[in-house]
């Protein structure tokens, strides 16, 4: 076997290893190694190569940013439990219930609220479902729309900062977590009115799907109702605005007082709060939420681990080489090279989830990318948001299952009149899978829906202050040194003229 | 068959331990991030002790975890061709993947580890920030870490040999993690 056909036949055999079905970070690192001494046999590199894997894994606990992970999770986990979506969905229902698609709205809105708050998708998916299902079918709403839009917008939670997508994201193209979390807003709440206006329009064009709410529907008036939408909205959302405006994650706000990481464990601590706010906080959630938390962190980063070894070898027999030449060369330059990335991701998310595309594809790509001279914060958040599609890809979408179930149960405790049908919630799904492919493009062909969030004056001081920073004297708080550098160089410059 | 069996059901008891030492550590972590925060802001003084201890912990809940996580299946699959699986393909995909992949792979990284902990331990290493932390702890995380998992592991394999020789009921069922 040749060199040249070393790194393709490693990225065929990652391919065919992963479809076996065997837990990835396992199978990552020993395809990893395998090609490791095969590629020394073959005196690719040398013996010493592998020994430094050691450091390589100390490396990644040590990493500053990953820490956010646990800390973004457990804040997560705790506000779920909370009763907000419940709280939230039916004061909101009542709110818009007698507008004629009133109850899609609600459902959006609250989706997009929650997806602030909480961090995944089947929280979300099944907290909305248990409140919004029953009413929206008892008043005679459309089953394919009713799903759709539940699962639509139960996935907005990846998009919407503090999202966990985004925080690995920023480590992966080596990009500051604030500048991607207010890239994120733009399509976010595009995508809120994208759904909105889908609504609008169905309300126009098939008005019997998506019947108003009589008023009598609702069981509270006037003042009391107002009071319990607010009474839902305005703690979570200080804590969210505390969060990100603490760590500079909201346009506007070109300072920070702290890393994402301690604006993370600070949003747990709050978190915590909230929920003794609400009588919530209680040892079974303690408990229930920390080990849920070290599970998916545990998870997530033995993925790292195993990419981390699989794409050492990868890089050290020129695969990063081949993948650039392969992308390089494609028609169209920038735009080309987006809408084949975006094909590629696409169906690749109906086999991989979020985490492995990450850790394995993203690396490849963003180099790529960079050397195209594509903004990385757009496209870091061009490809979340085609992410986001695959929860809805029927017949594997994450999203879908657990309307499956849920909804099931609900049948099952007499909740739900009718049993909710597999095709409906495939063919419910396919409208909003469109459309979000609809933002994919509209992101592609209109970058300032990303950019135009971003600090300007930002970007160019961190490219300055790049490096004084391998000299940094705090390891652990490195953001937080680049933010004093950023302070002082703005102090200097508005300093005598 | 059956002290096999007994053995594995004491390799899951000591995953849990570890893994109810790796929840704690999250909350451990979190609170002494935030601490960390406030006290630089309000105070205007800060510890590299304090700095490093965070990733210390987040070392431990990972490292520590990651069997139990192992136990109760929740590292995560491509499921497309596992989940329409028969159980006993998925069980001898798993003995295959714990043999062939696991063990060699976590058993090598963590063997590799060892010189580094030695080296560590023996020259008393300390952190190159001024007021940091001793390193060789932190490194004692790896090999005991995938040590514990490399444990797990065996007490998979012995569970799913249990099953195919009819001796252990096990549950194969296979759930992506919420996300």
């Amino acid at each position: 076997m040749s060199f040249e056909y070393f790194a393709p036949l490693m990225f065929g055999g990652l391919v065919v290893t992963l479809l076996i079905g065997f837990p990835v970070a396992f199978s990552l690192s020993a395809l990893g190694l395998l090609c490791g001494f095969i590629a020394i046999e073959m005196g690719i590199f040398p013996a010493a190569f592998m020994g430094n894997l050691p450091l390589n894994v100390l490396g990644i606990l040590s990493n500053d940013l990953l820490l956010a992970i646990p800390f973004f999770t457990l804040m997560g986990a705790i506000l779920e439990k909370c009763g907000l979506a419940e709280d939230l969905l039916d004061s909101m229902g009542q709110l818009f219930g007698p507008m004629r698609g009133g109850l899609g709205y609600s459902v959006v809105i609250v989706g997009f609220i929650l997806g602030a708050i909480t961090g995944t998708v089947a929280g979300q998916v099944i907290a909305m479902a248990m409140i919004a299902l029953p009413v929206m079918m008892r008043y005679g709403y459309n089953m394919r729309y009713a799903t759709g839009v539940l699962a639509a917008s139960g996935t907005i939670t990846q998009l919407v900062p503090p999202s966990l997508v985004l925080v690995v994201m920023a480590d992966q193209l080596g990009r500051s977590v604030g500048d991607m979390y207010k890239g994120a807003w733009g399509p976010s709440i595009l995508q809120v009115l994208i759904f909105a206006a889908y609504t609008f329009a169905l309300t126009r064009l098939r008005p019997a799907q998506l019947p108003a709410l009589p008023l009598e529907a609702r069981t509270l008036q006037g003042w009391a109702l107002w009071a319990k939408c607010l009474r839902g909205i305005i703690p979570s959302a200080i804590l969210i605005f505390a969060v990100l405006g603490s760590m500079g994650g909201i346009p506007g706000i070109t300072t920070a007082i702290c890393t994402p990481t301690e604006a993370g464990a600070m949003g747990a601590v709050g978190a915590f709060a909230l929920a003794a706010l609400h009588r919530r906080l209680s040892w079974p959630l303690l408990v229930g939420s920390l080990a849920g938390t070290m599970r998916i962190t545990a998870m997530v980063v033995f993925i790292l681990i195993g990419s981390r070894v699989f794409s050492l070898v990868f890089q050290g027999v020129d695969g990063g080489i081949w993948i650039e030449h392969l992308l390089t060369g494609l028609p169209g330059g920038q735009i080309g090279f987006l809408i084949v990335v975006n094909i590629f991701i696409f169906f690749l998310a109906f086999f991989l989830d979020f985490f492995e595309i990450a850790f394995i594809i993203l690396p490849l790509l963003g180099p790529v990318a960079h050397k195209l001279g594509i903004d990385l914060i757009w496209f870091g958040v061009l490809l979340c948001v085609n992410m986001q599609t695959s929860f809805m890809h029927p017949p594997f979408g994450f999203a879908l299952f657990y309307l499956r179930g849920i909804s099931d149960t609900l049948h099952k405790n007499g909740a739900l009149p009718a049993k909710v049908e597999s095709k409906d919630i495939y063919l419910g799904a396919i409208p909003f899978v469109l459309l979000q492919l609809l933002l994919v493009v509209i992101v592609i062909f209109v970058p300032q829906t990303v950019t135009v969030f971003l600090d300007k004056e930002k970007a160019i001081d961190l490219d300055k202050v790049e490096i004084p920073m391998t000299e940094r004297v705090e390891r652990g708080d490195n953001q937080s040194a680049i933010d004093e550098m950023l302070r002082d160089a703005a102090k200097a410059a508005s300093a005598p003229r | 068959m059956n002290s096999l069996l007994q053995l594995a059901r004491r390799i899951d008891w000591l995953s849990d331990r570890f893994g109810d030492i790796a929840k704690w550590a999250v909350l451990a972590a979190c609170l002494i991030s935030a601490g960390n925060a406030a006290v630089r802001y309000a105070l205007n003084i800060g510890s590299n002790a304090m700095l490093e201890i965070q990733w210390y912990l987040f070392a431990g809940l990972v490292m520590f975890g990651a069997a139990q996580v192992l136990r109760v299946n929740e590292h995560v699959r491509v499921d497309v061709l596992y989940g329409i699986y028969p159980t006993r393909m998925k069980v001898i995909v798993d003995l295959l993947g714990l043999c062939l992949f696991l063990l060699p792979a976590m058993g090598l990284i963590a063997w590799l580890s060892l010189p580094y902990l030695a080296n560590m331990y023996v020259s008393g290493e300390m952190s190159s920030n001024a007021g940091g932390l001793i390193r060789w702890p932190v490194m004692a995380t790896i090999p005991l870490g995938l040590g514990l998992l490399i444990l797990q592991a065996l007490a998979e394999i012995i569970k799913r040999i249990g099953w195919l020789m009819h001796v252990h009921e096990m549950d194969t069922h296979y759930e992506r993690p919420l996300q």
